[in-house]
């Protein structure tokens, strides 16, 4: 959980991103601290996946700058950053057990091939994972090939972890069990997390801070609490806080049946 | 604008094949337009034996296109929408004919119904099959596996819950065949017409001999060519050909574009109709007995001392194929496949990879280029081949008759590894990014290992096309270095039909033989993944 003294792990200064002529991202500053859960929150075009990959390196950044621990990352490759990302749709290696998916990077890299294999099964030991080490991803549900994919970019150790909806396509249940699972992850490795997604109940249930974006900008950056109680406009308004009470409801019904 | 990504955009290799593509597709067939005379075009139009040949071309090849597609939709049909056992084998052996040359149709026609033909004398024919009738059988049997392969795709595809909602509605039968299966069959429809017309309107193969007196535009550019040196005018009648072909490809690649993905929610409900099965079982088994007559004439003849006088068995006729010049032929032949098809399964790999899964601008040309092959009838290839490269080094080796294959095939097994590419997640390689595996890896490490099954089948592709074609390697071939496709055509004009067919079996057997191969392959691949879950499970 957070320090009473939390460290700023990621500033973000001034971002700012065109795709052919259109603003995909506008002048956008935000600070990271050290542990914490990040929620991004926005409607789909919102830029919420530009600065994810731009954050990672998989985008170029246009304008502004990316600092980890005071150290300037903006220009340096995905593979330099010390993170991690987990996509929607999984991106596993079908032709590779579980095991070989989450034992691969470190197979690759000299520095951590001796005593790889141990080191991954572990991690699937602690995903909950083990019983499965043996099998190809498409024998696995949704909600553990999830966890699959995390485990492949936990196994680096990464001080980040950002994650691309991951949950858009897995069942109310798989969700909910996952949740608690990253959490938990969250608590156990320290890892520092940040996740999109389009699901206003969704980031007031898992995170430490909430990042309302819309049309390319930064609407609000705040404690779920903080939101409620000061919505910074009639955006945040309607589409959080009203989209929230309507998910709550439904979710407390679906619950109680 | 600004760069938008930190990797590099393969733009170098892309431009490299970009180039591949433009040396020899584009510059060949520029050369061979650029020298076009205007005399070469008065005397084309002007030569008593152009006007003939145009009708009797579009004769033909309307006749063929009209049974050809028709066959080829109710075999489709007997095959995807009914009852009837042995499917499996019947979609099977309803192609053998597209693993022969074409001109190797006629010979088998010839050997039925020719002169001295077996069945004519059985059935007591006072005709010949020479003429018209000739060309069109021969070609609705080299056609028409084109046409079901195509109608079999869009039938094994389509959805079927709106015909469950019809039915649910109370709409009769017939009309949901008017008002779903065909506007359905439209496209493939329109798209196996034009394919069936440009494969047969520029095939020589068939009407060679089999025509007789008849000439079509194909047999006339051949003849121009090879028997009188006229290239000028064979681009002439080269550049009529292309219009079909450039028609059918413009068509496809719009309607390509316009089509999406469709979803098979409910599969499709095959209602109990014993009639109806009775009917079709007995149509596809009437087709298959024309095609074990067909190729039954071919053993009979390889086979026999000499039919019709003599039929006791005997491997002769292999001996002196081989003694003839064969063995070089098929020494030719099998190297080209083989080369063809390492080469080309390569090259496709990495092309379909750079514009699947590195898209830029660059990569749209790749594509476009990659697939305008289908545009340019073999012929037409081959002759623009002669023109631009003889008297370079690479003219009249083998190396010439491999490069026009590879151009000639390339766009069919590209487009299969371009579909399973753009397949598959589009984030691994960002995946492997993050985690410090370089694109390279995932390439080795995780997409060619999920393309295995592809790679066998374009390979297969690449080879069984090589083994048979005679229409890009027809100009390009001399007598040392000719494929065994071609010297049929010379023991068919002798009227040596019993090597003719001597060679068909051969080459009908070297198909069937890596088509087995590619089959058992691909099927030990989808077990081995099978066993695992069972074992694991």
């Amino acid at each position: 959980m957070m320090n009473n003294t939390p460290k700023t792990l990621l500033e973000i200064r001034n971002l700012s991103h065109n795709f052919d002529n259109k603003k995909a991202l506008d002048n956008v500053s935000f600070d990271v601290m050290e542990g914490e859960f990040l929620a991004i929150l926005g409607p789909s075009g919102c830029g919420k996946t530009t600065i994810l990959r731009t954050l990672i390196g998989l985008l170029n950044t246009d304008e502004g700058t990316i600092t980890m621990d005071g150290r300037d990352i903006t220009k340096a490759p995905a593979s330099q950053r010390n993170m991690g990302i987990v996509f929607q749709n999984y991106a596993l290696f079908e032709n590779m057990t579980v095991l070989q998916n989450v034992q691969y990077a470190l197979k690759i890299n000299k520095a951590t091939r001796q005593g790889s294999e141990e080191v991954a099964m572990k991690m699937l030991e602690s995903m909950g994972l083990a019983e499965h080490a043996k099998k190809k991803p498409c024998m696995l549900s949704g909600g553990q090939q999830q966890r699959v994919a995390i485990a492949r970019t936990l196994v680096l150790r990464p001080r980040v972890i950002l994650f691309d909806e991951p949950m858009s396509a897995l069942d109310v249940e798989t969700r909910l069990s996952l949740r608690a699972e990253l959490k938990r992850i969250q608590k156990e490795f320290g890892t520092t997390m940040i996740y999109i997604t389009h699901d206003q109940e969704e980031a007031f249930a898992m995170a430490d801070r909430i990042m309302v974006m819309d049309e390319a900008k930064l609407i609000q950056i705040d404690a779920p609490m903080d939101i409620i109680e000061h919505p910074a406009n009639g955006y945040v308004q309607r589409f959080v806080l009203d989209n929230l009470q309507i998910k709550v409801d439904s979710l407390v019904k679906y619950i109680k049946v | 604008m600004k760069k938008s990504s930190f990797f590099p955009q393969g733009t170098l290799p892309k431009l490299l094949l970009c180039i591949i593509f433009v040396a020899f597709v584009f510059f060949p067939f520029a050369q061979m337009v650029l020298k076009i005379t205007p005399d070469d075009i008065s005397s084309v139009f002007n030569s008593r034996s152009f006007m003939p040949a145009l009708t009797t071309s579009l004769k033909c090849t309307l006749t063929t296109t009209a049974i050809s597609v028709t066959l080829g939709i109710i075999l489709a049909f007997c095959v995807n929408r009914t009852n009837i056992p042995l499917k499996g084998l019947f979609s099977v052996l309803l192609v053998l004919p597209m693993l022969i040359p074409s001109i190797s149709h006629s010979t088998g026609l010839i050997v039925l119904f020719g002169t001295n033909g077996i069945l004519r004398s059985v059935l007591g024919m006072t005709e010949t099959i020479y003429g018209f009738w000739g060309i069109v059988i021969g070609s609705v049997l080299y056609s028409y596996p084109v046409a079901f392969l195509m109608f079999s795709d869009a039938l094994k595809y389509e959805d079927g819950s709106p015909y469950e909602a019809a039915e649910v509605l109370g709409i009769p039968a017939g009309k949901r065949f008017f008002a779903i299966t065909l506007p359905y069959l439209k496209k493939p429809l329109i798209s196996a017409i034009f394919s069936v017309f440009t494969m047969v309107i520029t095939d020589y193969g068939i009407p060679l001999k089999i025509g007789g007196q008849h000439t079509t535009l194909a047999t006339l550019m051949y003849q121009e060519v090879i028997g009188q040196f006229h290239f000028g005018q064979g681009s002439v009648i080269g550049l009529l050909l292309l219009v079909p072909a450039v028609v059918t490809f413009v068509f496809n690649l719009i309607s390509k574009k316009q089509s999406k993905m469709g979803y098979v929610t409910s599969p499709m409900n095959i209602k109990k109709k014993p009639l109806r099965d009775v009917v079709s079982f007995g149509f596809c088994t009437v087709v298959l007995g024309c095609l074990v007559l067909l190729l039954g004439a071919f053993a009979l003849v390889a086979f026999t001392v000499k039919y019709p006088s003599n039929l006791s068995f005997t491997f002769d006729n292999l001996v002196r194929m081989f003694n003839t010049g064969g063995d070089r032929a098929l020494q030719n032949s099998l190297i080209i496949s083989v080369i063809v098809a390492f080469i080309g399964s390569f090259t496709a790999f990495v092309t379909a990879y750079f514009t699947s899964r590195m898209p830029s601008r660059l990569s749209n040309v790749l594509h476009l280029f990659s697939i305008t092959s289908l545009a340019i009838p073999g012929i037409v290839l081959g002759l623009s081949y002669s023109m631009t490269f003889s008297g370079s080094f690479i003219y009249g080796t083998l190396a010439i008759l491999i490069l026009a294959n590879l151009m000639h095939f390339f766009a069919s097994p590209y487009q299969m590894m371009y579909n399973s590419l753009a397949g598959m997640n589009q984030n691994l390689e960002h995946v492997g990014l993050t985690l410090g595996i370089n694109r390279f890896r995932i390439v080795r490490d995780v997409i060619l290992p999920q393309s295995k099954a592809t790679l066998i089948e374009m390979f297969s592709y690449f080879f069984v096309n090589s083994m048979m074609t005679i229409s890009a390697v027809s100009f390009l071939a001399n007598a040392r270095t000719k494929p065994i496709s071609l010297i049929i055509e010379q023991f068919n004009a002798q009227g040596n039909y019993e090597i003719a067919a001597v060679i068909a079996i051969i080459i009908l057997f070297a198909n069937i033989s890596v088509k087995a191969i590619v089959a058992i392959v691909t099927g030990a691949i989808r077990k081995r993944s099978v066993k695992v879950f069972v074992k694991e499970e």
